[in-house]
């Protein structure tokens, strides 16, 4: 019984790191829809840039970890203004969706070309690399570490979201542009911000989360999806706890669901996702209309 | 939503209208002129392919045919103004219909098409309700969930779908039982699928159901001013489009003899959006044609000429150019009109 409820407990571990992960990847992305309205194919892609600079930067102490996270938000600050840039000629939702479909198609082959078409295991580092044993379970403390800085993530968005002028300046711009733009908030800069940040944290999180969901093909993809459930389930509005919620359900249905009823995983997913769309009738309608 | 497309349309009357209504005109001639010999052209051609190129080409053929019907799918709901990435979703339910009838010793073609079509109809009636609720980038976002939804479903229903190693299934059979088995015959048949698919799309866009499509694409409030009722017309888009998304995946299992969740990835669902935006991006609106020509595209330099590996490469190019080409031309002819007037 006592290693039933560990297992549980354990597994339960996995699911609270595993949402939480899905939770800063999909806040990046509903920033990018809130604000610029564009439906970012690219922000799977993102996140699987983040793990390939955790893979390449790994060398097993703190530092390379941090250079990684350094590199890797680096990367999204240019990333995320050439992707303005590249939007801002565009008038359609079809072509701007393309045109990241485009970035993708470059990011996946770069991949393949370096990878091989194969997985690759980020090593977590030296410090961190230990399990701590529950009744005969181990669990690892890199994970543990995550589900801390993830939930520290989660924290400071909600209180720069609603304490910070800049939070503020953001939810004015995501809730009524045109009366954002009569106070005098420039909309190119705020859109600018918030494809840069958004595209930060699919990184920020590709780096952090190497060790848990690491580079392989079809990553992108998966998170991408697993996100955008994410972000439906969220609901409207600028909504940090609700993202929060929805992005801790769909993680632990996917990770418990695996290793519960690996056959039931992805049918537990879409029950959850369809029987949230049921109960909440406008739900859908309001998800990105703000 | 709905302001911004109105926005976009009337964006693009304004711009149809300054440039010129004599080129345009002319240009209307040319294409009324011309577009019986260039079709009869495209059709000979197509049908002597397999006397003109070896079966490697013919194959690759084959399987445009697949990726042309799920762009023609994608561009059906783009005229009603809904940007879908989930296709694919209804082409699983095609192809694996398909596979379940051929394990049931049900071989015959045009059958196992019927019935693709069928239960695609059904799957997206089932579905409308839901994904019609949103617009525009909504709608896009709804749909990239329903395509990744319906491929772990794929990954992970074996007893259906054998997970990720996929399903053989026998050769179809056409009239009195030949299998269908020769890489031309195979050609031949997807062919002929994709030129009645192609009658009946162009039957349906020229009927009222699809100017009542563009009117919604258009101006959705007006529209609902004037009585019509969105999900039941919109629906109807949806159900067409699920019709020759499932035809794309019965004929999936014909060309192959073979399914696996690859055929409803991620990638295909790209390639097939990707089909549908950049052939609305070159004619400036959403047109079958145009999705047609730019599968052709996407199949030659992805697969034949990026056949060693920079297939993705070359079609991550396409993406990132071909949406710019019209915004830019527009830009240069302006620039060139103010430089003559000054």
């Amino acid at each position: 019984m006592g290693s039933t409820s560990a297992t549980i407990a354990v597994t339960g571990l996995g699911g609270l790191a595993y949402g939480l992960l899905l939770f800063v990847v999909a806040a990046g992305l509903k920033l990018i829809l809130g604000v610029m309205k564009v439906m970012n194919l690219a922000h799977g892609a993102s996140y699987l840039a983040g793990t390939w600079l955790a893979y390449l930067f790994a060398d097993g102490t703190l530092t390379g970890l941090a250079l990684a996270l350094a590199a890797g938000l680096a990367a999204a600050t240019v990333g995320g203004a050439g992707l303005a840039a590249l939007l801002r000629p565009l008038a359609g939702h079809t072509e701007q969706a393309v045109v990241t479909l485009g970035l993708v198609g470059i990011v996946v082959w770069l991949f393949s070309r370096i990878s091989g078409g194969s997985s690759l295991t980020v090593p977590r580092p030296g410090l961190l690399d230990g399990h701590l044993s529950f009744a005969g379970h181990g669990y690892p403390i890199y994970h543990l570490v995550f589900i801390a800085v993830a939930a520290l993530i989660a924290v400071v968005m909600h209180q720069v979201l609603h304490r910070s002028m800049a939070g503020i300046a953001l939810r004015a711009a995501i809730d009524d542009p045109p009366i954002a733009a009569t106070l005098g908030l420039s909309a190119t800069r705020i859109r600018i911000a918030a494809i840069t940040v958004g595209t930060a944290l699919a990184v920020g999180a590709g780096v952090l989360g190497a060790p848990v969901l690491g580079p392989a093909p079809g990553v992108d993809a998966t998170v991408l999806t697993l996100s955008l459930i994410v972000v439906i389930l969220g609901g409207a509005g600028t909504n940090i706890r609700a993202l929060l919620i929805a992005a801790l359900v769909v993680g632990m249905v996917d990770y418990v669901g695996a290793v519960v009823a690996p056959g039931l995983a992805s049918f537990s997913l879409f029950l959850v996702v369809i029987a949230v769309l049921v109960v909440r009738r406008q739900g859908l309608r309001t998800a990105v209309a703000a | 939503m709905t302001t911004t497309t109105a926005a976009t349309a009337s964006d693009a009357a304004r711009e149809d209208h300054a440039t010129g209504s004599t080129s345009s005109g002319r240009r209307r001639v040319v294409w009324r002129v011309g577009r019986w010999p260039a079709a009869t052209g495209v059709v000979l051609g197509a049908a002597a392919l397999p006397a003109l190129a070896g079966p490697y080409v013919v194959g690759l053929a084959s399987s445009a045919v697949v990726l042309a019907l799920l762009a023609m799918s994608t561009q059906m709901l783009a005229v009603a103004g809904l940007p879908s990435f989930g296709q694919t979703a209804f082409l699983g339910v095609g192809a694996y219909t398909a596979v379940v009838l051929a394990a049931s010793g049900i071989t015959d073609g045009p059958v196992q098409l019927a019935a693709a079509a069928a239960t695609s109809a059904v799957a997206a009636v089932v579905t409308a309700p839901f994904v019609l609720r949103t617009r525009a980038v909504s709608f896009l976002m709804v749909t990239v969930m329903i395509q990744g939804l319906g491929y772990a479903i794929a990954v992970h229903w074996t007893g259906v779908t054998g997970g990720s190693d996929g399903r053989h299934t026998p050769p179809v059979t056409l009239g009195h039982g030949h299998p269908l088995t020769s890489t031309p015959g195979v050609y031949w048949y997807a062919i002929t699928v994709l030129a009645v698919a192609a009658a009946g799309t162009a039957v349906l866009l020229r009927s009222r159901l699809a100017l009542i499509w563009r009117g919604h694409a258009g101006h959705e409030p007006r529209m609902i001013a004037l009585g019509y009722r969105p999900t039941v017309n919109l629906g109807a888009a949806y159900v067409a489009a699920a019709v020759l998304a499932g035809i794309g995946g019965a004929l999936t299992v014909a060309i192959n003899t073979f399914v696996s969740p690859a055929d409803l990835s991620f990638d295909v669902a790209a390639a097939a959006f990707a089909a549908a935006a950049l052939g609305a991006a070159l004619s400036g609106t959403p047109t079958m044609i145009g999705a047609l020509a730019a599968t052709v595209a996407i199949v030659v330099v992805r697969d034949y000429f990026g056949s060693n590996g920079t297939g993705p490469l070359y079609f991550a190019l396409l993406c990132l150019t071909v949406p710019y080409l019209r915004p830019a031309a527009t830009g240069l002819r302006t620039w060139y009109t103010r430089r003559r007037r000054a």
